[in-house]
């Protein structure tokens, strides 16, 4: 549903209103008949504005990285997790600083933190 | 014009109401039912892509290890189906032991099923592979039920039926989610949140000398162990053999370490995963005394029945997840826990061991993407 439909909408639940609020101010013969009308317009306005809410949008997974520290100096590198890659595992390559072995230290993931909103 | 008017209008207006009013007093129950019927119906579909796209993704890692994508796609839905059936409990004097034998079969079958339909697969991966068609046959299973549920409401018409299902359903969705979301981290061998207890006992045997070459291979199925000294103790840290997903059988391995080193064994600690309640944070350590061990019961059993059997202390160091986090790729906070939960190993020791003591340090979990 595009914004025609949330516009339509807004319109027809303002009608649906006006004819409401009139209908029951009246006294006359059709004052049920207005006020039903109202009602109806009103909810189909209602209808149309909460109609094909947009779902969640779903995120896609975030990246599962791995970190690779050197065995004796403090160099630590952070890559895309590539097939075959687990924790404690020794890479091939060495440390580009004191050319030591290198070792997997961790693979995983960063998730967003979630709102606080809910914090108590 | 009011109710009860006898104009024309006034008995179509009262006619009107009240027709509304027995309508929706004989059928209002109906109307809830079709809503919640529509629901569950909207919750089936959801599980049934997730179904349909684990399977694909579970065909797609089987057909790289020689079989064709339609023998393993046969193979696989007669595997969806494979059930266990629980032991009798009217006799319940040796379940344990029964439940254990039945446990074994189900996992020879696994293995015996993966070898058939990816014969080209290393040993690490088979274990990989056996944890991603149970992770489908969860789902596949999941779906089933809910659908069998759904279908016998509708038939049946019974409203308790399809009442509970409706509202298990935002819990049965989640669970779902978070074994459809996981299995990416089974197929690839990425480590998983389950896996912090061995992950632990690892860089814990590590910072004391262990290696892959002095860890003692097979103490129990698929668990081995490091002997390290630490603080002046006997640490025996054991864990299952990964990297390939497995759990193995630590509650027989303490048992078996007990039998062997027996006397000089003065304390158990594990350390797990467990299950966070809403509102904790991701990664909090705790710790407390019991075995922190998961499994169906003859494991946990193992382990308490020897710490009680030699008056051994046993305790638990767990690190709080969700179900998403502890089945899905393993988080960064969970991986940062590790430093914390190495000092309270350390502090239980010195403080709850004297030098020359001998304790078990049992990391139970899933060693998925976790090397030795």
């Amino acid at each position: 549903m595009g914004i025609a439909s949330k516009v339509l909408g807004l319109v027809f639940a303002a009608i649906g209103f006006i004819v409401l609020w009139w209908g029951m101010g009246t006294s006359g013969p059709l004052t049920y008949v207005w006020t039903f009308l109202g009602m109806f317009v009103m909810a189909s306005g209602f209808a149309l504005l909460t109609s094909g809410r947009q779902q969640k949008e779903v995120k896609p997974p975030p990246p599962t990285v791995t970190e690779i520290r050197c065995n004796s100096c403090d160099f630590k590198e952070i890559r895309d997790f590539q097939k075959g890659d687990y924790v404690l595992k020794t890479v091939e390559a060495s440390c580009p600083k004191c050319q030591a072995s290198m070792t997997i230290e961790g693979v995983y993931i960063v998730r967003e933190e979630p709102d606080d909103k809910d914090k108590i | 014009m009011q109710l009860g008017e006898t104009s024309e209008l006034g008995v179509l207006v009262n006619i009107g109401f009240f027709a509304f009013i027995i309508i929706f007093s004989l059928y209002g129950a109906k109307f809830q039912m079709w809503q919640w019927l529509k629901q569950i119906e909207a919750g089936l579909h959801e599980l049934k892509r997730m179904f349909i796209e684990s399977r694909q993704t579970a065909i797609d890692t089987f057909k790289e290890f020689g079989r064709s994508e339609e023998e393993v796609a046969k193979d696989l839905d007669r595997w969806m189906d494979y059930f266990t059936i629980m032991p009798v409990d009217l006799d319940p004097a040796g379940i344990l032991k029964r439940l254990d034998h039945l446990l074994d079969e189900r996992r020879d079958r696994f293995q015996e099923f993966v070898a058939e339909i990816a014969p080209e697969s290393a040993e690490s991966m088979n274990q990989n592979l056996e944890n991603t068609l149970e992770v489908t046959q969860v789902l596949g299973l999941i779906f089933r039920v809910v659908r069998h549920f759904y279908l016998l409401g509708k038939k049946t018409g019974s409203q308790i039926m399809i009442m509970q299902i409706q509202m298990q359903m935002p819990d049965l969705l989640r669970l779902a989610k978070a074994y459809f979301d996981a299995l990416s981290a089974f197929s690839q061998g990425k480590p998983i949140g389950d896996g912090i207890g061995p992950l632990v006992v690892t860089k814990f045997a590590r910072e004391y000398g262990g290696t892959p070459e002095n860890y003692n291979h097979e103490i129990s199925r698929e668990v081995g162990y490091y002997k390290v000294e630490a603080e002046g103790r006997t640490v025996y840290a054991l864990r299952a053999t990964g990297p390939g997903g497995t759990v193995g059988k630590p509650g027989f391995a303490v048992k078996k370490l007990v039998d062997e080193f027996g006397d000089k064994v003065t304390r158990i600690i594990t350390i797990d995963a467990a299950l966070k309640l809403e509102g904790e944070e991701l990664g909090r350590v705790s710790e407390g005394t019991g075995a922190a061990i998961g499994d169906l019961g003859p494991e946990k059993h193992a382990m308490e029945q020897t710490a009680t059997e030699r008056g051994i202390g046993i305790e638990a160091i767990v690190i709080k997840e969700d179900e998403a986090a502890a089945v899905g790729v393993m988080d960064k906070r969970i991986l940062d826990a590790v430093p914390e939960v190495i000092e309270r190993i350390k502090t239980s020791i010195l403080k709850r061991t004297k030098p020359g003591d001998s304790v078990i340090l049992a990391g139970i979990g899933n060693t998925i993407g976790i090397g030795l």
